[in-house]
């Protein structure tokens, strides 16, 4: 078949999912939303995260604007004219556009599905557990269809990988932006709501009371809706925009097919994902953990399927069949070591929550230890994907980078099935402090606990997910970078003896540490500000604490969001900038070293820091489980102290540094051929 | 407004209060500007009883509402050999304050708690509050304290809880700990063995533990006797508390 006809396979596929997920989405929300106090407390929740929206994207418009600018003239004034450049800024437009398109659906639909899978709780486990996972499969679907609509149009009409790279690029700026945000937001919320709340005034997690608690309630959205469904689709449109830069320099011997490639291994991810959802059940006495995790697998295996019946009536190379099947292992394989670290009754975590009893230095180096040795499965996954990718692909007479980024599609086709697996978690999460504000019954708040308890397990599994797939595609894109630069005659050889090399080296593995520092030190200064704000109004208001009268939840929430959106000026400029401005000073060879040392070390500390969070996270919940002396013993105090630092590792820094090695690397490659031409050494 | 008299025990205190047990329990842990917090344990008393060792009277006389009307909050009779001059017939609830102020009243009741086989722990909250392990069931641990002719020290009253001991009851050695809170184990257990090699009934484990103590580590209830009388306090099972008392088991449980 023409690729044309392709294209638009992928485009009726990808424009099914969309309607799939506008189905789901009326769907949800004819479900019943409850009570008038439960309607209540959802919709300060709702109004909190459309506000953060809104605000997060007035600032991306101004900043696409200004970077659509830019990209016109600097596009526009190359060999290929004026249209080169405008069709460049109108595609990274898109990629913006479209990538909040999907934010905002997803986000709409979690803050509607929260208190409606609170409700269904007074049914059973089953109905909540329906209501909050479809409105998942939002996201999920919406995300994957927008994507391969977007980038099957772009390339259908302009037949130029490039100009979908500007589509890329303008995904990947806003899923920088939606995940350093949400996460500073998210962080900032829970830390002030926890310090003040449970430590200086002592009331429960969730408790109404606690002005601040809208405001986390919010920020779960905000970091783990928004921001990590943004992180997710960043890598699966940057992944498969690097494939089609490669297969562009190997289709005069191969074939065009290869350039659309992965595409179609896109379609054939929309089409698993489509059923593996509709796979996922949980009986009224089921595991809803047990429900996602097999819903993934299937969703995968469908996908192993479909993409060798394709490879093999089709007479594809059969190395792309080998590079799909390594990927998309290694994302399971990665996915579900990230659980061995992380899960809640594995031994990393039982031994970090034993040692607590001796207090909370010990448990920091515990589970820092065991963060640092979670590196080291997912690493071999990696290397085993990039060896086994790029030898097969070598050996059946197929460029070798080709096949290390055709596994990095592969690992996120099924991008539909983890991310709605992804949103699920924040949505049962807010049914549950939904459940306990608006006083729901107690059936409703041990449904929410069970629920809940998967979501965490699916959140750790997303995340590792996503930093193993951030990995293969930022190798993907660094070839595709050198790919480009040999476009204009630049051979990128990389010697350590070239002292370019080596600056380049440190300067891109200093990166993702001091992007790390900025996000945190974020968190820590914005937390201080509203502890600040929430110690005034207990002060000015007594009544608040005695529950007869209202805190100002408002004042809470706007605080995080201005703290957050400008808390990320700095960290996006430096993304932006920084490889800007070493290849135009240092030139192409030590572009291509920064990127590599940033790819090194982003990805240690994204695995170290998602990791040993996540590990402290569950460490003191095992301890508030009934081991180890529980609450209010030594180990419990040590837990949280553990929990407290990892916040801002797990849900700020860490899933942030897949989207900062992924806008640096597109970056890279979108002016590799201004760079190419223009550098000062 | 009615007035009401409350027998504080920590500290062991007689106040005099306009306000409802709800209203005093939160109060009493959170302050009237909610500023601090901390556990608070009182019993109701009959505002009727009177005690000539006591200025009650005196002290009903200022509970006066404030010039705003605002009720009087707590006017202090005493502060200290408070418990040892109530009658227990004068007590009508006790009531458990969470650290945020959450209340729950507890009604007295004529059965004692089923003998258990296996060692006890005991905080005592007044008028003296060490943690002690005995041998010896809560009544008798009662009388050894309030009614021992033998004993060189004796008390004209005590309030204390029995406090869940998990496996170390049976097996001080090598039971689990599991979800028991308790500072120093060690300690704990070196003490609960001293009780099976040693002869002695009663062993104290810390000699300034806090009064205040995880609600949820309660076995039975709170006992509290004295010369004439004694009466438990039972707290209901963990079920019911969640299904009945859902706020106050939620904070009691932070």
């Amino acid at each position: 078949m023409a690729e044309t006809t392709w294209l638009i396979i992928g485009i009726v596929c990808g424009l099914i999912s969309i309607g799939f997920a506008v189905r789901l989405y009326f769907w949800v929300l004819k479900q019943d939303p409850g009570t008038e106090q439960a309607k209540k407390v959802a919709s300060w929740i709702r109004q909190g995260a459309i506000s953060y929206l809104k605000k997060l994207y007035r600032a991306l418009l101004m900043l696409a604007l200004v970077m659509a600018v830019l990209i016109a003239i600097v596009f526009g004034m190359g060999p290929e004219g004026p249209s080169h450049g405008f069709q460049m800024a109108l595609a990274f437009l898109s990629g913006a556009f479209l990538s909040s398109i999907a934010g905002y659906m997803g986000m709409t639909i979690a803050v509607e599905a929260n208190v409606r899978s609170a409700t269904a709780a007074e049914k059973g486990l089953s109905p909540a557990f329906n209501v909050a996972f479809k409105a998942g499969a939002v996201l999920g679907l919406a995300m994957i269809g927008i994507g391969v609509v977007g980038m099957s149009t772009i390339y259908l009409l302009t037949g130029k990988a490039q100009i979908v790279l500007g589509f890329s690029f303008g995904a990947s700026m806003l899923a920088l932006l939606a995940k350093a945000g949400g996460g500073i937001y998210t962080k900032t919320a829970d830390i002030a709501a926890d310090l003040v709340g449970k430590v200086e005034v002592g009331i429960p997690e969730d408790d109404p009371r606690n002005p601040a608690v809208i405001a986390d309630n919010v920020g779960d959205n905000v970091g783990d809706v928004a921001g990590m469904g943004a992180d997710i689709f960043d890598s699966y449109v940057a992944s498969a925009v690097a494939v089609m830069l490669l297969g562009t320099a190997i289709s005069a011997d191969l074939g065009a097919q290869y350039i659309i490639f992965p595409l179609i291994l896109c379609t054939l991810g929309i089409i698993s994902s489509l059923i593996g959802i509709q796979l996922v059940r949980v009986k009224p006495d089921g595991k809803p953990g047990v429900a996602l995790n097999n819903g993934t697998i299937f969703t995968c295996l469908i996908f192993a399927v479909l993409a060798s019946a394709f490879v093999l009536i089709f007479k594809y190379n059969i190395g792309v069949l080998w590079a799909t099947l390594a990927g998309l292992v290694t994302g399971v394989v990665i996915g579900f070591t990230s659980d061995f670290f992380t899960g809640d009754d594995r031994p990393p975590v039982v031994e970090t929550a034993r040692v607590s009893g001796s207090g909370a230095a010990i448990t920091i180096i515990t589970g820092y230890s065991y963060g640092l040795i979670s590196i080291v499965p997912s690493i071999i996954g990696i290397v085993i994907a990039t060896l086994v990718s790029y030898y097969l692909a070598e050996a059946a007479g197929l460029s070798g980078v080709y096949g290390v980024g055709i596994s990095a599609v592969g690992m996120l086709a099924v991008t539909g099935m983890i991310v709605s697996a992804d949103a699920y978690g924040p949505i049962v999460d807010n049914a549950r402090g939904i459940a306990e504000m608006a006083g729901m019954s107690q059936k409703v708040v041990e449904t929410a606990d069970i629920l809940d308890a998967a979501g965490n397990t699916a959140k750790a599994i997303t995340k590792g997910f996503a930093i193993g797939a951030a990995a293969l595609t930022v190798l993907a894109l660094f070839a595709a970078f050198a790919s480009e630069m040999a476009a204009e005659g630049v051979q990128i050889k990389l010697s350590l003896l070239d002292p370019m090399v080596i600056a380049g080296v440190f300067l891109g593995a200093m990166t993702p540490p001091l992007f790390s520092a900025l996000t945190m030190l974020s968190v820590t200064h914005n937390a201080f500000d509203m502890i600040e704000e929430i110690r005034e109004q207990f002060r000015k208001d007594p009544g608040i604490l005695a529950g007869t009268s209202e805190p100002d939840y408002n004042t809470c929430v706007t605080l995080a969001a201005q703290g957050a959106l400008t808390s990320l000026i700095l960290p996006a400029f430096l993304a932006i900038l920084l490889p800007l401005i070493v290849g135009f000073v240092m030139g192409p060879e030590a572009l291509g070293a920064f990127l590599g040392g940033a790819i090194f070390t982003g990805i240690i500390f994204a695995l170290l820091m998602a990791n040993a969070g996540g590990l402290w996270d569950n460490a003191k919940k095992y301890i508030e489980s009934g081991f180890f002396g529980g609450k209010g013993s030594e180990a419990h105090k040590a837990g949280v102290v553990g929990d407290t630092v990892g916040d801002p590792f797990k849900d700020t820094a860490g899933p942030s540094l897949n989207t900062l090695i992924t806008v640096m690397s597109l970056v890279s490659s979108l002016f590799a051929p201004i760079i190419a031409v223009f550098h000062l050494f | 407004m009615t007035v009401h008299l409350y027998l504080s025990l920590v500290p062991e205190a007689l106040i005099a209060s306009m306000l409802t047990p709800e209203q005093f329990g939160a109060y009493y842990a959170v302050g009237s500007e909610k500023k601090s917090h901390g556990q608070a344990i009182f019993f109701e008393l009959d505002p009727d009883y009177r005690n000539d060792d006591l200025p009650i009277e005196a002290g009903l006389s200022r509970c006066v509402p404030h010039e705003d009307g605002e009720p009087k909050r707590s006017v202090y009779i005493s502060v200290y050999r408070a418990l040892e001059h109530i009658s227990l017939d004068a007590i009508k609830k006790l009531y458990l304050v969470t650290q945020d102020g959450r209340v729950l009243g507890l009604d007295p009741s004529t059965e004692l708690p089923a003998e258990e086989a296996g060692l006890h722990l005991y905080q005592e909250i007044a008028p003296v509050h060490p943690l002690v392990v005995s041998t010896l069931p809560p009544h008798e641990f009662y009388d050894l304290i309030v009614n021992s002719p033998a004993s060189l020290l004796t008390l004209p009253a005590v309030c204390f809880v029995e406090l869940r001991l998990g496996e170390l009851a049976e097996n001080p050695e090598y039971g689990a700990v599991g979800d028991l809170p308790y500072a120093n184990i060690d300690h704990l257990r070196q003490c609960l063995v001293d009780l099976r090699t040693k002869t002695v009934s009663t062993k104290m484990v810390d000699r300034i533990s806090p009064a205040s103590f995880p609600y949820r580590t309660i076995k039975s209830g709170i006992f509290v006797g004295n010369k004439e009388q004694f009466l438990y306090f039972p707290l209901p099972s963990r079920d019911e508390l969640r299904a009945k008392q859902y706020r106050w088991w939620r904070s009691a449980n932070m």
